[in-house]
């Protein structure tokens, strides 16, 4: 009977409200003329709208609040009535006498809550009256209305500890029989609700029970708020009681609702000291019952408890609220054969967040929960499944976040077995959040063993996992290699040999990631290798004398296989760049064979590999920059490499680059803080054949354009006979370098020469350069003064 | 007439879920407090006679459910609210930002006659919690957003220490009042209202 369309219902709802207003209104006026006839006949005909079947809950609630509304003012004048000598008994009687079975009882409950607050009869009487008088009505929507009219009515005039309807030693116990029966007449109301009417509506009635659902799961917010509810109490008598009523009415939507509520509305404490009681119950709730989700939020709750202040522990450990609940998991995990690996974990996953919160110091706890979890997922494939794979992210950060520190988790020897179970993509993301908390806590991870479990367990971002082999390097992967660098430059043990070995595990661990990683991982580990040969440098040698100790020897050797690794992909141009790393690092160790070796396996490179010619002049600076401070090399060794550095520098292919190479190249042969190396000579040769180069330039642009170039190369020139000049190099000449200043000069005025800025400001500046160390005075400024421009 | 309507004035009580709305309630009717955390199912009302400019008014305070579970039945409740408390916990950032979503929902639901100058009052909760060391909220910043909305009262409490509350129910009551001043009034359109009611209802014998 209920109306078929939303219209339709609003249309009843206008007509309900019309008919409710009019006859309040007629109420009104007799309650404005204190006719109490009129009174009671209006107020009945007013509440005979509730009679209606035709609206949802959601409309009937809407009816309902109005003709609440008008019920609070026939109490004031039913109060008034009294003072005025009315009989609060009479008027008791007197209500009983409207027509309609639902108004009367509504105008009992006003009167009775007239009446006890007169306490003309004990609260407990009056009350136990209403709530048996209710029974009258059994269709369970407006039943469940009416109660809740007596529950809400009845409220502030509870016979509790301290109200002022407070009644003899059963005080509490009266409150609490009332409110129970309320409830458990409820819910069977709003039970019976889904068995009657026809099959087809079914899906609509369960719609309609689940508005309903909070008229009775309020009486236990009710019950909660009762102040002498108390442990004892709640333990003894209102947790089985409404258990009881619980179980009993074997319906999960009810079910699954009450628990929930029962979890919410009562306090923390009276939960640990119950908890056998409640989780009992659990097993006994219907099959279709949604457990996992109640028990998770129970969990939730007593984290959140055992979160607000480490003086709650204790009750949780008195209690062994660790073992209750996980024995409970257990059990209701072994009854639901058929609960998707998604619940599974995120009821593990809810113990391990309590677990932590309650039991920091219980590793064996936590790896427990994990094994647990692992024995559930043994025998499937590896999980597709978004939500519990969500699940099982949560569940491993967990104790990441919690002990900040992977140290810890690879302590849990389950760990890693949960890992496998994850996707190849889902493996990745937890290895970065892995990654990612290593980097945000700095954790120090110090033994070659924990490295070996750490890259094992964020295997998905050191190597290729099964079939996810993609080529082009996107953002992502770039961030993720970047991370992994971050890592590998992490890791340090203040023992040499420990740290030797923490690099050999890493490097086994890299050597198997392929070409699009190496790049990415080698020169971290190039650089924390040569780290650690320089921590040895200041070592006695006595000290690390015997073979098997860690010698810079070792490191190298290991250093060299591992660039080597570099060659297939090829990056020849990072090679050349480690191997002159290693040199200078091997030149700082007085080992001038290995320096050497390094050299001419960079020159190797340069020669075979290195063919761009842009790449060639970077990585010819590079060479010249690291031959500059090398002084290992006796004098073959030097000439042979300063020898092939000049050869390269003079092959280049554009005139500018040969140019800036060779005069570069100046500096091989004059150290400052070498008085070994000073050949003002070859200085002088290398300039001078710069200049040639750099004049060479100027014919082959008058010769293609028409114009000479710019005379930025000449300037450049100058700058380096002034410094070797400075220097003391007594081949360069003030002569010499007269002679240039006139020949730039030459150039710049020419009439072919273009106007170029940038040249004539680094003439100036140069100038000035001169003049200012000329006015410095001394031995530098003599030297100057002697250069006329 | 009009005496025994305005008698009554009722005061909504709506934020965030552990904000302290029961506490506040209890704390104002019963002069209690619990440190206990137990949720509110549905809506709840506890009444209060306060005095005004001398006469006697019964205050109709209703507490709600934060959570959304807990609250399917809708809020037809809201129907008829002389003022509306908004509460947020000054250590909790986000039940402040959610201040504007509790008062918007209530003018949707509510469709006050006068929306612009319906009575709010906002109140910051649990200023006492590690003697204000955990605050997030400033009191400042909560002035602005109350200036904003049409300078809404504003009280900073302590349910659990019960400062400030009796002041803050003493100006909801009186905007409670003065906005019931205002009520509106039914007239029926016709007088005959017989059996009307009687035609509409089933045959149901209750
Ligand atoms: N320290 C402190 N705790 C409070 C205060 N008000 C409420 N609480 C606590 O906060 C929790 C939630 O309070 P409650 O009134 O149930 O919040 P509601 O969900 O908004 O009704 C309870 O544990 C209260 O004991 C307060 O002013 N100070
Ligand atoms: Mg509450």
């Amino acid at each position: 009977m209920i109306a078929d369309g939303v219209e339709d219902e609003e249309k009843w709802l206008s007509a309900g409200i019309a008919g409710l207003q009019q006859n309040a209104f007629y109420m009104h006026r007799a309650l404005d003329s204190n006719n109490l006839k009129d009174a009671l006949k209006y107020s009945a005909q007013m509440l005979s709208e509730l009679r209606t079947s035709r609206l949802s809950p959601h409309k009937y609630y809407e009816l309902y609040m109005r003709a609440f509304d008008e019920l609070r003012k026939l109490e004031i004048f039913f109060k008034e009535e009294t003072s005025r000598g009315c009989s609060i008994v009479e008027l008791y009687e007197l209500v009983q006498h409207a027509g309609n079975i639902l108004p009367r009882l509504y105008l009992l409950c006003t009167v009775g809550s007239v009446y006890i607050k007169s306490k003309e009869a004990p609260a407990k009487d009056v009350l136990k009256d209403l709530v048996e008088m209710c029974r009258g009505i059994q269709h369970p929507l407006r039943g469940l209305f009416l109660r809740s009219y007596l529950s809400q009515v009845s409220r502030d005039k509870l016979p509790d500890i301290g109200s002022e309807y407070e009644g003899d030693a059963d005080t509490v116990m009266d409150a609490v029989e009332f409110v129970i029966q309320n409830f458990t007449e409820m819910n069977k109301l709003w039970v019976r609700m889904q068995q009657q009417g026809p099959a087809r509506e079914k899906e609509k009635r369960g719609k309609e029970r689940s508005e309903l659902r909070d008229l009775v799961g309020k009486n236990l917010h009710v019950l909660s708020q009762i102040e002498g509810v108390d442990l004892e109490m709640y333990k003894e008598i209102v947790l089985p009681r409404v258990l009881e009523q619980v179980v009993n009415c074997k319906d999960d939507l009810a079910q699954y609702y009450l628990m929930d509520c029962i979890i919410q509305v009562f306090p923390d404490e009276y939960h640990l000291q119950t908890l056998e009681t409640l989780l009992n119950a659990c097993p006994q709730l219907q099959a279709s019952v949604d457990v996992k989700t109640v028990l998770a939020r129970l969990m939730e709750r007593l984290s959140n408890y055992a979160a607000s202040g480490a003086e709650v522990l204790p009750e949780f450990f008195q209690v062994e609220a660790f073992a209750k609940l996980n024995n409970a998991i257990g059990k209701v995990i072994e009854a639901q054969e058929n609960m998707p690996i998604a619940g599974v974990v995120t009821l593990y996953a809810s113990l391990l967040t309590f677990t932590l919160q309650v039991h920091p110091d219980r590793l064996d706890y936590v790896d427990q929960i994990l094994g647990a979890c692992v024995k559930k997922l043994s025998g499937r494939e590896k999980l597709d499944d978004s939500k519990a794979t969500k699940q099982i992210v949560a569940l491993l950060s967990a104790p990441l976040e919690k002990y900040k520190d992977i140290d810890t988790a690879l302590k849990l020897s389950n760990y890693p077995r949960i890992m496998e179970y994850l996707s190849d993509g889902t493996h990745k993301e937890m290895a970065n959040v892995i990654v990612q908390n290593i980097m945000k806590n700095k954790t120090c991870i110090s033994t070659a063993e924990k490295v070996d479990a750490l890259f094992e367990l964020i295997k998905g971002l050191i190597r290729d996992l099964d079939g996810d082999s993609q080529d082009e390097l996107d953002e992502d992967f770039i961030e993720e290699q970047n991370y992994v660098a971050r890592l590998i430059q992490m890791l340090h043990s203040d023992d040499p040999e420990e740290m030797l070995k923490i690099i050999q595990t890493v490097r086994k661990h890299i050597l198997t990631g392929g070409r699009k990683r190496l790049p990415y991982t080698v020169p971290p580990l190039i650089f924390s290798s040569l780290k650690l040969v320089r921590r040895l440098e200041g070592q006695d040698e006595s000290v690390s004398g015997d073979e098997a100790s860690t010698t810079p020897k070792k490191i190298f050797q290991l250093v060299t296989q591992t660039i080597e690794a570099l060659t297939s992909i090829p990056v020849p141009e990072l090679a050349l760049g480690l191997y002159l790393q290693c040199a200078e690092a091997a030149n700082d160790c007085d080992l001038e064979p290995v320096a050497y070796e390094f050299f001419t396996q960079a020159y190797i490179l340069y020669e075979e590999e290195i063919t761009d010619s842009k790449t060639q002049v970077t990585s010819i600076h590079l060479i010249i920059g690291t031959l500059q401070r090398m002084h290992v090399f006796g004098v073959e060794n030097r000439d042979a490499l300063t020898h092939k550095a000049t050869g390269y520098s003079a092959k280049l292919l554009k005139k500018p680059d040969q140019c800036r190479a060779v005069y570069a190249c100046s500096h091989l042969f004059w150290l400052d803080d070498h008085d070994s190396i000073r050949d003002g000579e070859r200085v002088l040769l290398c300039l001078k054949r710069a200049l040639r180069i750099a004049n060479a330039v100027q014919q082959m642009s008058n010769a293609t354009r028409g114009s000479s170039g710019s005379a930025l190369l000449f300037i450049e020139i100058l700058n380096k006979y002034l410094y070797f000049y400075e220097k003391g190099v007594s081949q360069v000449t003030v002569e010499s370098i007269q002679d240039l200043i006139k020949l730039i000069r030459n150039e710049m005025q020419g009439e072919t020469s273009p106007s170029d800025p940038a040249a004539d400001a680094f003439l100036a500046s140069t100038l000035r350069y001169i003049q200012f160390q000329k006015d410095k005075g001394g031995a530098v400024g003599d030297k100057y003064k002697l250069i006329i421009v | 007439m009009p005496s025994r309507r305005r008698a009554l004035l009722k005061v909504i009580i709506l934020g965030d879920s552990g904000v302290g709305k029961t506490s506040l309630m209890n704390q104002y009717v019963n002069k209690k407090f619990s440190n206990q955390y137990k949720a509110t199912i549905g809506a709840d009302f506890l009444t209060k006679e306060v005095h005004f400019e001398d006469r006697l008014f019964t205050l109709q305070i209703w507490d709600t459910a934060g959570q959304e579970r807990f609250q399917s039945l809708g809020v037809a409740f809201y129907r008829g609210a002389d003022c509306c408390v908004l509460v947020y916990d000054v250590n909790v950032m986000k039940s402040f930002d959610n201040l504007n979503n509790w008062r918007e929902e209530f003018l949707i639901q509510a469709s006050p006659t006068d929306p612009e100058n319906f009575p709010f009052v906002v109140i910051g909760n649990k200023t006492d919690v590690d003697g204000g060391n955990s605050r997030v909220v400033s009191e400042k910043k909560a002035r602005a957003w109350c200036a904003s909305k049409g300078n809404i009262p504003y009280f900073e409490t302590s349910a659990k220490e019960g400062t400030n509350v009796e002041e803050a129910f003493q100006i909801i009551a009186k905007n409670a009042l003065k906005n019931g001043e205002e009520e509106e009034i039914y007239l029926p359109d016709t007088i005959d209202v017989g059996s009307s009611s009687q035609q509409r209802s089933t045959g149901c014998e209750c």
